[in-house]
This record gives C-alpha cells, sequence and structure tokens, in this order.
C-alpha cells in the first residue's frame, strides 16, 4: 500500500509536565512528530522517558501544555472532554497491555462494547462483531468470557474491540508485554495485516525490540525527545 | 447487547452483594405496600364517598340528633334524600371481639348509599321480613364465620335495653358485599324502628343523618348551608363528607397516616443511605473499567447513565418483588384486615422506586463522571 505524505498525526512544539511532590517535572520541553496515514511506529525508550504520556495524548485522555496535536482534521489540544469522548469513539481503537477485557461480559459483548456508541441496528451490530471475530481468528469464541481464554486469545479480542468500528488509529501499549513469543508474534502478525491490508495508522509503545521490528519505522524516545529513527529495511 | 443490558451485568457482578441489597429493597417495598394497603383501605375510608354528606352533632359523634332534624334538612332544596342511622357497638361472645351495628332503615338507606354498600332490593326485602333480622358485610361475616340464618346476639357496650338488659339477640337475613374491596364491610344493618324501639334511652334520636345531594350540587356548599340551618339551634350539627368523617373519626385516635408515612419514611431514608455506601463502593472498585469505558468514548453522561441504571435496576427488581409480596399479601389477606393494594397505592410505589433508584446512585454516578481518566487507570 501507498501511504499519504501528507502527515495524519503531528505534534508540534509540545510541553507536558506533571507536579510531582510541589515540584514540577517536564517530561516534554518542545517535542515534534510527524506520522502520515497508513504508518506504523514503535515507539521505545526507557522508563519515565514519555512513551506512556505520549500515547496517553494521542488517546486524547491526556492534553498538552502547551503546542499543536493534531490528528486527521481535529485538533486534540483545543478540544474539551466531550469532544474528545466523541473523537476516540469514532477515530481511534486502543489496545491494552493486560487486554483490560470487562470480566462479566463474554467475547463478543466485550467486542461490541464501542459500538454501542454508534447509531447501528443490533443486527448491524451482530454482523460488525462477527466479522471482526472472524478477522482475528476467534470465530466461534463468542460466548466465552474472558477469564476461560488464553492471554494470547484475550489480546485478539481486545484487537478487536479496538478495529470493530473501523477507526483510522490503532494506539497499542505494550501489546504484546504479557504473552509469550508465540502469541506476541501472533498478535504483531495481526497488528501488521491491519496495517498492510486495512490500511491502520499504528502508533504501538514497546520495550519488545522484537516486536518493534513488525513497524515500519522504530523512533526512540529518551527525557522527553526522539533520539533515533530507525526504518524497517 | 444494549446500555441496559451492560447495567444490567455490571449489576449482576457481586451476584450475593446484589441479592442481599435486592432483598433489603423488597423488605422495605413490603412494609411499603403493606402499609400503604392498610391507610388506603383502613376503615373503609379509601372507599367513602366524597358526595355522600354525614351530619352528626357539633358536640361530638356521642351526642345524639333529634329525628324531628331531619324534615328541615330534607327541605333544602339541594337535598335529594336524607337517611339517618344509630350506631350500636358491643361484643359477641369476649369483649375484645367487638362488633358495629348501624340501624337503618332499609328502604332509606339502599337509597342514600346502596350502591356503595352492595345493597340488593332482595337484601333489603330480607331485612324487611322481620324487626330481628339484620344485614352482615362480608368482611364481618368472613371474619365471625358467619352465615345466613345464624342467629346472634351483640351484648352492647352503651345501648341499653328496655328491659335492663344488654343483650340484643338478631338474625342473619342475608350479607352484604360492599361496592369494592376498599368499601368498609366490617358492620351489620339493623332496623332502626327495632332498635329504637327496644333501647332504654335517646329514643327518636340519631347519631347521624346521611345525605345525598342533588346532581350538581356541591356536597361542600350544602354542607355549609345545614350546618347553618342548626347553628342557633339547641343541637348545632357539623356536616362532613362520608370520606371527611371516616378519617376525621380515625384521628380521633391517632394520625395513622402521619405515624405510618414517618416510620415508613425513616425505613427508605435508611436504605438509601445503605445503597448509596454500598454503590459507593462497588463503582470504586470499578474505577478502573470506568476509565476503560471512557477510553473507548462512553462520554460523562453515559457514565452517569450506566451507573443511575445500575441502581435503577437494584431498585426495579428489589422493589417489584416486595410489591408483588404487598399485592399477594393483601389479596390473601383478603378484606377482613381492609388492605387495599389500588392502582394509586402502585403508581406512588413505582415513583419511590424512580426517585429512590436515582438518589442511591446519584453520588457514585456523579464520582465515576468526574473522574479523570488517567486518575482511573492509576487505581489498577
Amino acid at each position: 500500500m501507498i501511504q499519504d505524505i501528507a502527515p495524519y498525526i503531528a505534534l508540534i512544539g509540545i510541553r507536558k509536565a506533571y507536579r510531582i511532590g510541589g515540584e514540577m517535572m517536564p517530561i516534554f520541553s518542545g517535542l515534534d512528530l510527524t506520522i502520515p496515514r497508513g504508518d506504523f511506529v514503535a515507539v521505545m525508550g526507557p522508563s519515565g522517558s514519555g512513551k506512556s504520556t505520549l500515547l496517553n495524548m494521542l488517546a486524547g485522555i491526556d492534553r498538552p501544555d502547551a503546542g499543536t496535536l493534531s490528528i486527521g482534521t481535529s485538533r486534540l489540544d483545543q478540544m474539551g472532554e466531550a469532544a474528545r469522548s466523541a473523537w476516540r469513539a469514532h477515530n481511534m481503537g486502543i489496545v491494552f497491555q493486560f487486554y483490560n477485557l470487562l470480566p462479566m461480559l463474554n467475547a463478543a459483548e466485550n467486542v461490541e462494547l464501542p459500538l454501542l456508541l454508534k447509531p447501528l441496528s443490533r443486527k448491524e451490530r451482530r454482523l460488525r462483531v462477527e466479522r471482526v471475530l472472524d478477522l482475528v481468528g476467534l470465530s466461534g469464541w463468542e460466548k466465552q468470557y474472558p477469564a476461560m481464554m488464553s492471554g494470547g486469545q484475550q489480546q485478539r479480542i481486545g484487537i478487536a474491540r479496538a478495529i470493530v468500528s473501523d477507526p483510522g488509529l490503532l494506539l497499542c501499549d505494550e501489546p504484546t508485554g504479557d504473552l509469550d513469543r508465540k502469541s506476541a508474534d501472533e498478535v504483531l502478525d495481526m497488528l501488521r495485516f491491519l496495517n498492510r491490508e486495512l490500511e491502520k495508522t499504528i502508533v504501538m509503545v514497546t520495550h519488545d525490540p522484537q516486536a518493534a521490528l513488525y513497524a515500519r519505522r522504530t523512533l526512540h524516545l529518551d527525557k522527553g525527545d526522539f533520539v533515533e529513527e530507525k526504518r524497517a529495511a | 447487547m444494549t446500555f441496559l443490558d451492560l447495567a444490567r451485568k455490571n449489576a449482576w457482578r457481586m451476584p450475593l452483594r446484589t441479592v442481599l441489597l435486592m432483598v433489603s429493597i423488597a423488605v422495605a417495598f413490603l412494609i411499603y405496600g403493606l402499609t400503604a394497603s392498610f391507610i388506603n383501605g383502613a376503615q373503609g375510608a379509601a372507599g367513602a364517598s366524597d358526595d355522600l354528606l354525614g351530619v352528626t352533632s357539633a358536640g361530638g359523634r356521642t351526642q345524639p340528633l333529634p329525628m324531628a332534624a331531619k324534615s328541615r334538612i330534607a327541605a333544602d332544596p339541594g337535598v335529594a334524600v336524607v337517611g339517618y342511622v344509630k350506631r350500636l357497638r358491643g361484643f359477641v361472645d369476649v369483649e375484645r371481639n367487638v362488633v358495629a351495628i348501624s340501624a337503618a332503615d332499609p328502604d332509606l338507606l339502599m337509597t342514600v348509599n346502596g350502591k356503595e354498600l352492595g345493597l340488593t332490593p332482595a337484601l333489603v326485602g330480607a331485612i324487611g321480613q322481620s324487626h330481628d333480622k339484620v344485614l352482615v358485610g362480608r368482611a364481618l361475616a368472613e371474619a365471625q364465620g358467619w352465615t345466613v340464618g345464624q342467629r346472634v346476639t351483640v351484648t352492647a357496650f352503651d345501648t341499653p335495653r328496655e328491659d335492663g338488659g344488654r343483650d340484643w339477640r338478631f338474625e342473619i337475613a342475608g350479607i352484604f358485599e360492599g361496592e369494592s374491596a376498599a368499601t368498609d364491610s366490617y358492620f351489620m344493618i339493623a332496623r332502626y324502628g327495632y332498635v329504637n324501639a327496644a333501647r332504654a334511652r335517646a329514643k327518636d334520636t340519631v347519631d347521624a343523618f346521611v345525605v345525598r345531594p342533588r346532581a350538581g350540587v356541591s356536597p361542600g356548599e350544602l354542607a355549609a348551608r345545614i350546618d347553618t340551618l342548626f347553628a342557633n339551634s339547641a343541637t348545632p350539627t357539623r356536616t362532613q363528607s362520608e370520606k371527611q368523617f371516616l378519617e376525621a373519626f380515625l384521628r380521633q385516635y391517632a394520625d395513622i397516616e402521619l405515624i405510618v408515612n414517618l416510620v415508613v419514611g425513616a425505613a427508605f431514608v435508611t436504605l438509601l443511605m445503605i445503597v448509596v455506601n454500598i454503590m459507593v463502593f462497588a463503582v470504586r472498585e470499578r474505577t478502573f473499567e470506568i476509565g476503560l469505558l471512557k477510553t473507548l468514548g462512553f462520554s460523562r453522561l453515559r457514565i452517569l447513565a450506566l451507573i443511575l441504571g445500575e441502581t435503577l435496576f437494584v431498585f426495579a427488581v428489589g422493589g417489584g418483588i416486595g410489591l408483588a409480596l404487598a399485592k399477594l399479601a393483601t389479596v390473601a389477606a383478603g378484606p377482613v384486615l381492609g388492605l387495599v393494594f389500588s392502582a394509586a397505592v402502585l403508581a406512588k410505589a413505582i415513583a419511590i422506586i424512580t426517585v429512590l433508584g436515582l438518589a442511591s446512585g446519584a453520588l457514585p454516578a456523579f464520582n465515576a463522571m468526574r473522574t479523570p481518566i488517567i486518575k482511573a487507570f492509576r487505581t489498577r
């Protein structure tokens, strides 16, 4: 597939600091980043480098203190909470390290959650859920509860939940951090498939160099700034 | 899955806790249903008419009115018909088995409030066959196990006979049903002529006149006119609707409704505190998941609605069970206890369920709504 040249995600002069013990601790002091549509970016770096803060800002659950943060045509830095909620519901899917499935819902119901926010009929929701469960290889597991599933299966449900509303952006927070190598590779293969075949833009935070190999490029973050960029061969 | 399903599944996450919560709510609404049914049906006040007027002495129910007043009342152009009644109170066999007898003219009674009492021409005909015949209300007959043709003796508390005795012997000529379950039928109807002739004192007096206004005449205005008519007489009157009369009668002993409302209100406030406390903890345990739902795009209002939906569900199930049990209890108890679980009682209970459900969910819902996602994610 062909990536757009124009940036899909643009961070310009992002500043962010947290108050810790009465003192302001800067995380970013003018961070710049552009990601074109259809890219698959891995973000690596030591603990405290700002990876999670970056991901939170891209997800619209945290706001920069200053700077411009735009995704597509939306200026997240200027949006209020209600607008960011609506933006998340329609434009973004997120995959967590520990899957974060709701234990009282079965696989199909967990996947269906984001669709409750869309004006779809029950039948349309069911068809979409069936389609994405098939996509992640879990057809027939609709009625299973998270407690009955392996970590790899739960993560695939997590991915299905992230893509069921067909968002353009997929954010992954250490998606293989809790998986064995085999399950991790399956999940990463799936993310690569979503990027290459379904043209999802993916930003993945990871500590795992093997996982980063699946991305088109890897950014190394340290002390709030990108220090290195590697492109896949 | 729907939004409501999600609220319902959240409620069932801790089944034991939810069941115990529902049981406590069910018990509270069972008590409410029974007490409200009692108030609603107490002594037939609920089924009493607002149109039918009772004229009693302004000096109190124990002060008799002369029979001569009947013609003066009947002379008012707003009056359709006037009946009269002398009440006897006494007991059957043992003193605590108290019964009441209304001595009246059966034909007039039939005209004035035969419909409310469920009187039929056959019943009136039956009581007219002999001076000591009586009609017995269904509730009283069932409570005493009486049947038609049976002879009963009532020992009067306050109406001695001319022969010095206090025992009044009657034969049951029929049983009247009352217009509805709310109608007081825990008394018997005797012939005034027999009681008046046989009693030792206060002959040719009555305890009350019962007045039915003509169609289109305001009962309130007619009541005022009647009282004005007797204002300067030896026996000033107090005229009230049958409903006001019965309610005032009950209040002579205590404001039962106020007491019951205070007790039930206190129970509901206690229940509210318990449910709020439990729900605050239940939602706090789920702070991380609230953050997750917000990350998926659930707005603050949806989070608010989700938790309010959960508490409403718990209250609806618990309250529904309590009210169903209350309804069953009122049906099982029959009219003897005067419990009437009416549509009004149900509507009020549903309103209370809704208010309590929303009130108990408000605090945890607001907490969850206001928790930032970042803070919610730190709770795991």
